[in-house]
């Protein structure tokens, strides 16, 4: 195991098993009937993600679940070359460990805390114990893996297509979604890798975005401005992804943020 | 092509290939055998998914159309897997559509009883679900591959993934295709072409490629040819 991997450590956080459902706030966890719940919440372990830290390396064996309660984890995609690009990110709307759904061990992509926050881990062989007994936990869980392999091919898509402002307003768009904050706090090292350019390249793009009066950008820091514009700026690649959440989890992306900052802290 | 009238119980794709007999015989008397032609669309974005496909011979493209027209193909299906992969993941339809664009013919089922086979039998849905999983697996790659690699190299890339479907050198593939394929207009897929031609590694006339040297294909191809393939020969080996 590569020495910076450090396996997001359980946190003196209440048994979940002692705590209503209605302060969760991990959507799939949410949405889950009440008696599949609590079945499911005494195997639930509350861990403290670290921004920055490796949850899932591609091509080996996924040891853990994650449902983020707050904040975002990029999926990568690797490649032998070690450029990784971002494929799709992961919020409170979704779970991290998606190839454990499908039956397979290893993950088909890396998944990396964008921001820390609170999330709660699932071991693979509990995980596996739960889904043969709950046919509606597999199902809700198919479902997510569904809109969020939506986002992937979009953004497969996308990055055949459209020039890095557009991407870098697709990007911008999901990531506020899920942070739940108007001021993003993001450096541009970071965009870049998400974005698979250059640091040069990324100044380029927010300052087409800025000159929109879309966005405010200074010093690494991006506040969105004008979130409609934004959302014009990023095209259908948004709206496509948007919609499907909306129309398969029947929650919407945005609100899903709205909701998290109107949470009292657990 | 004449069958081996021996053959003709087994399954020519090989993800029915790999149900169990008892699976098999279940979807058995609900396929129907039909022709895919060029350009033929399998199901549309945002709207029904009525059948699901088992392709045995030709190519689908899994595409993402934007908002000007322009499609970008995110991943390729055929006689290793399924047309109808919402299905398997609960739902009814998707934002992406597939079109036939090596044609051959496969069989198909409508989608509600494939659905309701699928919920009866759960050594079907590990099978199903290991088939998504390496679809997902080439859709994250595209979107690395589209990113980062020339054109060149993933149109070597896109050549050998059609020939091993095909199983075969030569196959019916139009420029008009490929570029959609490539998401570039068709002069730069001209371009790419030609260069491949003019090294020997395939000649390409009137929408006819025939690969002639697969393993210099192979090396000016990108490193996702061979990531893909791993995932899926994976996939159909055990």
């Amino acid at each position: 195991m590569p020495p910076n991997r450090r396996c997001a450590v359980p946190s003196e956080g209440t048994n979940l098993s002692r705590r209503s459902q209605q302060t969760i706030r991990n959507r799939i966890l949410g949405a889950l009937p009440p008696t599949e719940f609590a079945a499911l919440a005494q195997s639930l372990a509350p861990v403290e993600l670290v921004l920055g830290e490796t949850l899932h390396r591609a091509g080996e064996p996924i040891d853990y679940l994650f449902f983020p309660e707050t904040g975002f984890i990029s999926a990568l995609a690797v490649l032998s070359d070690d450029n990784p690009i971002e494929i799709g990110l992961i919020g409170a709307e979704g779970v991290a460990g998606v190839s454990v759904i499908l039956g397979a061990t290893a993950s088909y992509c890396e998944t990396m805390c964008q921001t820390g926050g609170p999330a709660h881990r699932l071991a693979v062989g509990e995980f596996k114990e739960m889904v043969a007994r709950s046919p509606v936990l597999h199902d809700l869980l198919l479902r997510y893996v569904h809109v969020f392999q939506v986002q992937v091919s979009q953004t497969a898509a996308c990055n055949a297509h459209h020039d890095v402002s557009q991407r870098l307003a697709r990007w911008l768009l999901a990531a506020h979604d899920r942070s739940g904050s108007p001021e993003l706090s993001l450096t541009q090292d970071l965009i870049a890798v998400m974005l698979g350019v250059r640091r040069a390249t990324v100044s380029v793009a927010a300052g087409v975005l800025q000159k929109a009066g879309v966005i405010r950008y200074q010093h690494g820091h991006i506040k969105i401005v004008d979130r409609p514009g934004l959302e014009n700026a990023a095209r259908e690649c948004y709206q496509s992804v948007a919609a499907e959440y909306r129309r398969m989890l029947g929650i919407d992306p945005a609100v899903v943020a709205a909701a998290t900052l109107a949470l009292p802290a657990a | 092509m004449a069958k081996n009238p021996k053959a003709v119980d087994l399954p020519a794709n090989r993800l029915l290939g790999l149900l169990t007999p008892r699976d098999y015989n279940r979807l058995r008397p609900h396929l129907g055998r039909v022709p895919l032609e060029y350009k033929k669309s399998l199901y549309e974005a945002d709207k029904k998914i009525e059948f699901v496909y088992f392709i045995e011979t030709g190519v689908g493209s899994l595409v993402n159309t934007m908002a000007n027209g322009q499609a970008a193909e995110v991943g390729t299906i055929g006689n290793e897997g399924l047309v109808g992969v919402p299905i398997v993941l609960g739902d009814d339809r998707a934002p992406t559509s597939i079109y036939i664009q090596v044609p051959g013919d496969g069989l198909r089922m409508p989608a509600v009883l494939f659905k309701k086979e699928l919920a009866r039998s759960a050594t079907m849905q590990v099978v199903m679900l290991r088939y998504v999983h390496a679809l997902f697996n080439q859709v994250a790659q595209s979107a690395a591959c589209n990113h980062f690699h020339s054109l060149e190299q993933r149109c070597c890339r896109w050549l050998l993934m059609t020939r091993d479907r095909m199983q075969s050198d030569e196959f019916l593939l139009t420029q008009e295709f490929l570029a959609m394929m490539l998401g570039v207009q068709r002069p730069g897929v001209s371009i790419a072409a030609g260069g491949l031609q003019r090294a020997g590694l395939i000649t390409y006339k009137r929408g006819n490629v025939t690969i002639l040297d697969g393993a210099g294909l192979k090396k000016r191809s990108c490193e996702c040819y061979g990531i893909s393939k791993r995932e899926f020969d994976r996939l159909l080996s055990d």
